[in-house]
């Protein structure tokens, strides 16, 4: 039933709870003290009541003496009752009123002086002690001597107190109740404030951030992870953004050669021969189109972290040895010496990895100038296996270096539409494989050699 | 050889009918697979190119179907959507090929090709011969009007490809994939190269070119009588 009640509520109920709590604790410890109090209050009177009888008795001479002391001792205190009596005989002394009390406290009931338990008695409480003592003038005889205390009173003002402190208990638990209200709600409303700027985010507005230090420390740790949060959206969102607008540049162009190329043949009539080369020439494009839109496909499906179904153990060397065959040819064209040494072993999907390296090495010999040398070190340590493609040629500049692995791409603007007839997604679907791997791919350039390694966990 | 076209859109169905038509097949087309699976009851296919997604019954409940009854000629699926699962899927429910679109019309054509050949079962020949063009398989030779030619082992490799298949146009895509055994798109031109150097060694010095680039579509390898 909890999880339904909001946060401010939960709190608000557990305030009530523990105030309410303290509180009659808190009265309940009053309420007992001081009836101790009171007890102790009637004890003592009594005792010195009893010395005091004990004392006129002593020092009484006759038996009237005795009487005349008492009632002039003890008449006029109020609430006050004596009885003195000669043990299963006569009263000797008797206070107004003690009436009915001499049945309730006989003599049977005397044990050596001890106070007795508070009796209830016709309209009020009385506590008594009864006690033995031999007069002055007859020193065998003892008599039978009580005292005995109204506590009507001390109940009355208990019973008062009581009234008092629930009704205290009452308006403090509602206002620690209503307080605790107030605390939690003032406590959330950093939360709150959370919440309206969470609303407020949306594809337009994916700058906004979360306070952390306008917030209390316990939130500003999920402040900080939200912002954390947010900042890779932002990234993400952006990217694709900017990926989109890529990619309908990157269709534009051959789609506005290819419409133009096909209206201006459609314009007049031509030789077999015409048709023949412009539809050769337009299926050359739609070619590159169509690669280019498997490639997107194909980067799409392998950034969004595909689970390689095709997993296997096996060695990079010997899909390194495969690709310089594939390329052996072009590397003999423009006279680069290929070579490959070193050996490791790979776990994961073995087309993606030649495909991964396949367009390292396609982008190496594209770049390398003639007789220059590609070299693919293959490295195994604890944790990875390293595949580092070497090239000679010009340096990149260092800046533009971790932008290489972006889509479209292209370190030189001039050649947006490069002769050789990359989709301009070669390395990022390098990238791609490798992160999906668990790996990472990164580049060095400098003396006039170019790296590009690509690090895969065992 | 007989062809079944199950294709909803129409502009692909009619280019794949006049495509295999124009490569020496005899073409159906169905617009649904209701109309497919009738057709196939009613007539003998060599082969079905079946779209995925097609209103109604798609494509692998049309196989579904024509496993049911008993119909056993092969199926190549073309899709849209390029799944692994759904490749996957494709393959095992008897698939014998899946060809994701956009695919190039020679790719289709030399995989219908491989499909319909499958079928049949003959001696494999030890020598390939075209015009005075002759391949020795068994000792890994090549000679031209007598003269011996000296291939690297992928060169010999990729002129055994273009021999066994004479006369078909080659899409890099298959060549690469069955010379080199890279089964995916790749933006170099090391086939061009290739294709490039084997001309050399095999035309070169000679008044008829056996080897011919088709430009948009690939290469292929006839003697000119042929054409």
């Amino acid at each position: 039933m909890l999880r339904h009640l909001s946060l401010t509520s939960r709190l608000t109920v557990f305030f009530t709870i523990v105030a309410a709590t303290v509180v009659l604790g808190l009265g309940y410890l009053l309420l007992l003290a001081t009836d101790q109090h009171f007890k102790e209050l009637d004890r003592t009177t009594l005792e010195d009541k009893q010395h005091l009888i004990d004392e006129i008795l002593t020092k009484s001479n006759s038996l009237g003496d005795a009487r005349s002391r008492l009632s002039e001792a003890l008449n006029h205190h109020h609430g006050l009752h004596v009885l003195v009596k000669v043990p299963g005989g006569d009263v000797i002394f008797q206070t107004n009123g003690f009436g009915d009390l001499a049945k309730d406290f006989s003599a049977d009931s005397i044990q050596g002086g001890h106070a007795q338990p508070t009796r209830e008695h016709g309209e009020g409480d009385f506590h008594a002690v009864h006690s033995q003592s031999s007069p002055g003038y007859d020193q065998v005889k003892r008599l039978d001597v009580t005292v005995a205390i109204e506590t009507a009173h001390h109940q009355k003002f208990l019973t008062e107190l009581q009234g008092k402190l629930v009704i205290y208990a009452v308006i403090a638990t509602l206002i620690s109740g209503v307080l605790g209200w107030i605390a939690a709600h003032q406590g959330m409303a950093p939360l709150r404030d959370m919440k309206t700027r969470a609303a407020g985010v949306t594809g337009q507005q994916l700058e906004r951030r979360m306070p952390v230090e306008a917030v209390p420390i316990e939130m500003a740790d999920l402040a900080r992870e939200l912002n954390q949060m947010l900042g890779r959206l932002q990234e993400d969102f952006l990217r694709l953004s900017e990926f989109s607008s890529d990619l309908a540049h990157e269709l534009r162009t051959p789609i506005s050669n290819l419409l133009t190329q096909t209206q201006v043949t459609l314009s007049a009539d031509r030789d077999a021969p015409t048709y023949r080369d412009v539809l050769a020439s337009n299926a050359e494009e739609l070619q590159r189109l169509a690669r280019m839109v498997s490639d997107m496909l194909f980067l799409a499906k392998t950034e969004r972290g595909v689970d390689l179904p095709n997993k296997e153990r096996f060695s990079a060397a010997r899909e390194v040895q495969a690709l310089l065959e594939f390329y052996d040819a072009v590397a003999d064209d423009k006279r680069i010496c290929l070579s490959t040494h070193g050996d490791g072993q790979i776990y994961g999907d073995r087309l993606m990895f030649r495909r991964a390296v396949s367009n390292l090495l396609s982008n190496a010999l594209r770049h390398t100038p003639k007789e220059g040398v590609v070299q693919i070190a293959i490295v195994a340590s604890a944790k990875t296996t390293e595949i580092t493609v070497e090239n000679t040629g010009q340096d990149i500049d260092p800046l533009v270096l971790p932008r290489l692995f972006d889509r479209f791409y292209r370190a030189d603007p001039a050649r947006s539409h490069p002769d050789s007839d990359g989709t301009g997604l070669g390395l990022s679907i390098t990238k791609a494989i490798v992160e999906a791997h668990g790996g990472n791919a990164s580049a060095r350039s400098g003396g006039g050699k170019t790296q590009f390694t690509l690090s895969f966990p065992h | 050889m007989r062809i079944l076209i199950v294709e909803d859109e129409p502009k692909t169905g009619e280019y794949l009918r006049q495509g295999l038509r124009e490569a020496g097949f005899v073409v159906d087309l169905a617009q649904n697979g209701t109309d497919g699976l009738h057709l196939m009851e009613h007539s003998e296919f060599d082969l079905v190119i079946l779209d995925v997604m097609l209103p109604g019954l798609n494509g692998w409940q049309v196989l579904h179907a024509m496993r049911e009854r008993g119909l056993q000629m092969p199926v190549m699926f073309l899709t849209a959507r390029d799944q692994v699962e759904d490749r996957v899927k494709g393959l095992e429910l008897g698939a014998e090929d899946y060809l994701v679109k956009p695919f190039s019309f020679a790719e289709l054509l030399a995989r219908v090709r491989i499909i319909l050949r499958r079928g049949r079962s003959g001696n494999e020949p030890t020598r390939l011969k075209v015009a005075d063009l002759d391949l020795d398989l068994l000792r890994r030779r090549v000679s031209r009007a007598g003269k011996r030619i000296d291939l690297t082992a992928k060169e010999f490799g990729l002129l055994e490809l273009l021999m066994r298949r004479q006369g078909e146009v080659l899409p890099r895509s298959l060549i690469a994939s069955q010379v080199w055994d890279m089964n995916f798109d790749s933006d170099t031109n090391v086939i061009e190269v290739a294709m490039r150097r084997l001309r050399v060694k095999i035309d070169e010095g000679h008044d008829t070119k056996l080897i011919q680039t088709v430009r948009g579509m690939g290469y292929v390898l006839e003697a000119p009588e042929d054409q």
